[in-house]
């Protein structure tokens, strides 16, 4: 499929041009991020910082630093609850014939693209019954159980190419349901575990809509929320904004750069359903 | 036999009940609330009927959130779509540094609508704002303008930069959906005299029937439920001008408190999802049955 030779170097010419336009709004912010106020006004956004400076970077800081680590607290435990529990999921849904496993596939299938406009009523209702609204209580249970139907249909997937015949000759072996799982496909899972979990951690790390809903304005409150507040307060300070979303970016662009491999694994797990 | 189905229904138990909770219960209850006379902080149970949906029909801000996003299927999923494809057919050809390429692409869509609405917003900023001084730097004055503070474009302002944030993932699934083609069928195409773009016209894209469908039915959802983006870019302004239906829904609920009337909106939210999402669900599983 290879093109002529000035073609190459027009298809070269498109691919660099684009790189360039998803680049320029990264670039602007970052190089905004290291100006001082009055340079942000009579600098143009592109050019580098004529007096480089963290002092905005400091600033975006005292503001998110607290939310930042309230994300990467929920984030934590609900990638890893939901990733456990997706993992046991799969290993049913896969491994064990049973009437109806059809139906709770799809029971879980659904849950992905449900539009969650629809349960924020009674989400919030349940989260004070529960007396977690305004914790970071509620956005662990939030996200582990609206992660569950993703991360099952990711573990079902990844168990079903393991052959059954190492199940069956685990079974005549004498090994239990537990046994199986333990012995068997849970050895084999690390590369699941980590697309599911790289998935999950960028998700919810990146969520606003529950954070908005169920811990605004609280002890609890998400990165995200917190971003979208200094976007609100601080209009003017450019600089502040750009380094409060650097900020809340890096965590996803370091697992994005490490573990992309795993974490296009993950989309293309939502795109193409097995 | 038996004995192990109830092993396994035994340790789905706790998932099915979060789900069936979270997801079927709360949608449930969300329908049930919007058939009450619920709008005001207190809650009041009172069950009406169906008089708020026929509210929806005659309130002009939630019209002009359902065109918004019909608008978003219509330009954002089409838009998004084929520059993914074209991403993916010009990696295709056995490119320098493709790695390179495609991490640059998806970056956008792995980070947070925080996030990339705060940069388009640094973009779109009217005064001192990147593109309004880049295009006065280079002598293009006469082309700035109010982008998202002019509700005549603001709309397509939104759509440009979702399509910049979501061509990378659209690319990604061509790409595996190119790739995914045998090598075999793609030679005999080629010793038949098929090349070039007529390659692919002929023989790559008919192939990428399910990755479209896919790509279709992902964005078109997201085209419905969009909504970080928009509410950190203009919360719904100028006016009404980017109002959606999930933030007509949120603005109602949470704002204005009329929590019944934001529960109808979010049903019909609902039901127009699944309109989509249930019949693909249905044909893929059956697809893969067959």
């Amino acid at each position: 499929m290879k093109l002529p030779s000035p073609t190459r170097v027009l298809l070269y010419i498109v691919l660099i041009l684009i790189a360039f336009l998803i680049v320029l709004p990264f670039w602007a912010g970052i190089t905004t991020s290291l100006k001082t106020s009055i340079d942000v006004i009579y600098t143009i956004p592109v050019e580098p910082p004529p007096s480089p400076t963290f002092g905005p970077w400091m600033d975006a800081l005292e503001v998110m630093g607290r939310p930042l680590l309230n994300s990467l607290t929920f984030t934590i435990f609900a990638t890893i609850f939901s990733c456990i529990i997706g993992s046991i999921n799969g290993y049913a849904l896969s491994k064990i014939r049973f009437k109806g496993s059809d139906i709770v596939f799809m029971f879980f299938s659904l849950g992905i693209f449900i539009p969650y406009q629809t349960v924020l009523i009674p989400l919030v209702l349940t989260m004070s019954k529960l007396g977690l609204y305004n914790t970071l209580g509620a956005l662990v249970l939030a996200h582990t159980a609206y992660g569950i139907p993703i991360c099952t249909l990711i573990f079902r997937n990844f168990y079903k190419e393991i052959p059954d015949s190492l199940v069956m000759a685990a079974k005549t072996d004498g090994a239990g349901t537990w046994k199986i799982y333990r012995s068997i496909l849970l050895p084999l899972s690390a590369a699941a575990f980590v697309v599911a979990g790289v998935l999950q951690f960028t998700s919810i790390w990146d969520d606003f809509l529950f954070g908005l809903i169920l811990a605004r304005g609280s002890e609890a409150l998400p990165a995200s929320v917190a971003l979208a507040n200094l976007r609100g307060t601080t209009t003017a300070n450019w600089n502040v904004q750009m380094a409060g979303a650097l900020w809340f970016a890096l965590p996803v662009v370091i697992v994005y750069l490490v573990l992309g491999k795993y974490l296009i694994k993950g989309y293309m797990a939502g795109a193409v359903k097995g | 036999m038996l004995k192990e189905g109830m092993i396994a229904l035994l340790i789905l138990l706790p998932s099915i009940a979060l789900v069936g909770y979270f997801v079927y219960a709360s949608i449930g209850w969300n329908v049930i609330v919007s058939l009450t006379d619920w709008n005001t902080l207190k809650p009041s149970y009172n069950i009406i009927g169906f008089s708020h949906y026929a509210e929806i029909l005659q309130d002009s801000t939630f019209w002009i959130s359902f065109q918004n996003n019909l608008l978003l299927i219509l330009l954002f999923v089409p838009s998004s779509i084929l520059l993914g494809l074209f991403l993916a057919i010009l990696l295709d050809n056995k490119v320098k540094g493709e790695g390179v390429f495609r991490t640059i692409y998806l970056l956008p869509f792995s980070l947070s609508f925080v996030i990339t609405a705060s940069l388009w917003a640094w973009m779109y900023d009217p005064s001192v704002g990147v593109i309004n001084t880049l295009l006065q730097g280079i002598g293009l004055g006469f082309l700035k303008s109010g982008w998202v503070t002019d509700s005549g474009i603001a709309m397509y302002c939104i759509i440009l930069a979702l399509v910049w944030q979501f061509s990378g993932y659209t690319m990604l699934i061509f790409l595996a959906g190119i790739r995914s083609i045998p090598e075999s069928q793609v030679m005999a195409a080629e010793v038949d005299g098929a090349h070039g773009f007529g390659l692919y016209r002929r023989v790559i894209i008919p192939q990428l029937k399910s990755s479209t469908l896919a790509t279709f039915v992902i964005l078109m959802v997201f085209a419905l439920k969009a909504f970080d983006f928009i509410y950190i870019l203009t919360f719904g302004g100028p006016g009404y001008s980017t109002f959606v239906l999930p933030l007509d829904m949120f603005r109602e609920t949470f704002t204005m408190n009329h929590f019944a009337y934001g529960a109808a909106i979010a049903t019909v939210l609902f039901v127009v999802v699944m309109a989509i999402v249930v019949p693909y669900l249905y044909t893929s599983s059956r697809r893969r049955e067959a």
